[in-house]
């Protein structure tokens, strides 16, 4: 579903974002992207979004190359993602409804089908009989799942979030995760930035670990640690936002991971 | 809701979020065409006024007493097989005192003094281009029936001057005017989208094409610029009219242009708006939209 080959992004003033980035996410995957700030998850996402060009390597999304897809063909590829942030991106002057009838409006959708549409994406959230409100009337992780609904009303094949639990305490995010993983049971591949530490060890699905912009680690039902660094910053979630800042960050123990060397620690739960 | 409505709703919705912004544009735009299309007119009142002092008798010929009327008529009849004569007349001697007493009327003095048989016989000559006012002054100047030729030539070519560095000023007044409007609605547009960034950057997220998100201001635009424009052909039409009633009885001066000019440049006018208003904000967006 989505297929990077030997990936580099240099951005302006030489620093290097991600350095020959090779991923292979199947249809109906889920998999956590973790590492510190500034390792690279968000280049990721961008790239894969076509925010962005690379400075080397292909990517492919959905069967589609898109590393030199032209401007005009980029609104299509974005249909076929659903995107979810840290900061919600909710329009504070709309309602719930409006708001996630937004996504399908720009795409022409008539008006019948929205409805339709919202209405049962919002079921999806638990969020039905909120529709009326308006964003700020809402909790945070009531914010972040109108914004999960809005990127999946349109059913896209591929969900991407960027710390999708990054403002929200522990128990929040659970909701949060479980309407991830009900999406992703319907089919859909999720690809999912995060620091959170809990959310990776409690779900237990791939785990991709970046540093400075390599992959240090790709592993099937891992943790957010490696085995071995356990000396690593236990309480790293939440630490920053999630500002590019490849060249500054200061790497934990980097020198001893090794990708997919990891075996698996115990029995899945 | 159709796909057109719903952009033209967006286009109105956002008109009526940034109210200032967008009366600040349509107020420029207001100013800027008024001051274009005054230029234009006062330029047409000048050409108007200049054209119709041109009509009329270019080049007066007088004769010499000692030539028979013959003869005189004969010289008529030469110069009115010319090219550039448009018409010529005969004013004998009883047709110069008549005139002569016309004009100095009010002086009886005068009349009562000056003898009738010393005013000369005349041929007043009609050119079919006053330009042309040299070529027969140098060609009847040896005549011998000829006693002089008068002109107002040079008088003309001095007005023709004027009139063409007002024109140029006029036109370029217009022109710079034009210009300034469209970078003003460039800069409505920009405030606009800033206005509407986040909404701008989910529509992309969200796969909108960039024509969807484009199209709303672009409407957003060309209204601001037509609106503008309208105003400032009302007002214009408006002073064309109050000028126009203060225009004196003798006609000796025009102060209306005529409506065919005021429709015609009217609706370029508003045309130009719309248009300077899309330009504008096409100019306007195009930072913006870079995927």
């Amino acid at each position: 579903m989505i297929l990077l080959e030997d990936v580099t992004k240099v951005y302006e003033g030489g620093i290097v974002a991600l350095r020959d980035v090779n991923l292979d996410v199947q249809k109906g995957e889920f998999v956590f992207l973790v590492g510190p700030s500034g390792s690279g998850k968000s280049t990721l996402i961008r790239l894969m979004l076509r925010e962005e060009g690379t400075t080397r390597g292909n990517i492919w999304v959905a069967g589609k190359d898109i590393t030199n897809m032209p401007g005009w063909k980029v609104p299509n590829l974005r249909r076929s993602m659903g995107t979810v942030f840290q900061d919600f991106k909710l329009l504070p002057n709309r309602t719930v409804s409006e708001n996630v009838a937004f996504a399908l409006e720009v795409l022409g959708r008539p008006k019948t089908v929205i409805n339709r549409q919202v209405a049962q994406v919002l079921e999806l959230v638990g969020l039905a009989t909120k529709g009326d409100r308006y964003p700020l009337q809402l909790s945070g992780g009531e914010q972040q799942r109108v914004s999960v609904a809005r990127a999946f009303v349109n059913r896209p094949p591929i969900l991407l979030a960027d710390e999708p639990t990054g403002n929200l305490d522990p128990a929040t995010s659970v909701g949060i995760m479980r309407i991830l993983d009900r999406i992703n049971r319907t089919g859909t591949t999720v690809l999912m930035a995060t620091h959170d530490h809990a959310i990776v060890d409690a779900m237990r699905r791939r785990v991709v670990q970046l540093e400075r912009g390599r992959v240090v680690r790709d592993q099937s039902r891992g943790r957010y640690e490696s085995f071995r660094s356990d000396e690593d910053e236990p309480q790293a979630k939440k630490a920053a936002p999630p500002v590019e800042q490849p060249s500054v960050q200061p790497p934990p123990a980097s020198e001893d991971l090794e990708p997919a060397a990891v075996p698996e620690p115990e029995p899945s739960t | 809701m159709s796909r057109a409505a719903y952009l033209v709703l967006q286009a109105f919705t956002s008109l009526r979020r940034n109210a200032l912004v967008v009366l600040a544009a349509i107020l420029a735009v207001f100013v800027s065409l008024t001051l274009a299309f005054g230029a234009l007119v006062v330029n047409e009142l000048f050409q108007v006024n200049t054209t119709r002092w041109q009509e009329g008798v270019h080049v007066v010929v007088f004769m010499k007493d000692d030539v028979s009327q013959a003869a005189q008529l004969d010289l008529q009849r030469e110069i009115q097989s010319w090219d550039e004569v448009e018409e010529t007349s005969y004013c004998d001697k009883t047709c110069a005192w008549l005139e002569f007493k016309e004009m100095f009327a009010d002086q009886p003095a005068l009349l009562e003094e000056t003898d009738a048989s010393i005013l000369p016989a005349s041929v007043r000559i009609k050119l079919t281009d006053v330009n042309y006012y040299r070529d027969i002054t140098f060609r009847l100047l040896d005549n011998s029936a000829v006693r002089k030729t008068v002109t107002a030539g040079d008088r003309f070519d001095q007005l023709s001057n004027i009139s063409n560095i007002l024109n140029a000023l006029g036109l370029s007044l217009a022109i710079l005017l034009g210009a300034a409007s469209v970078v003003l609605i460039a800069n409505t547009i920009r405030m606009a989208i800033y206005a509407r960034r986040d909404e701008v950057s989910i529509m992309k997220l969200v796969g909108a094409s960039n024509w969807f998100i484009r199209i709303p201001f672009l409407l957003e635009g060309m209204l601001q610029g037509f609106v503008g424009a309208a105003l400032a052909v009302a007002a214009v039409w408006a002073g064309h009219s109050f000028l126009a009633g203060l225009e004196p009885e003798d006609f000796l001066i025009r102060l209306s242009v005529g409506y065919d000019f005021l429709v015609r440049w009217g609706v370029l006018i508003l045309l130009f708006g719309a248009v300077a208003g899309i330009v504008g904000s096409g100019l306007g967006l195009r930072r913006f939209l870079k995927v």
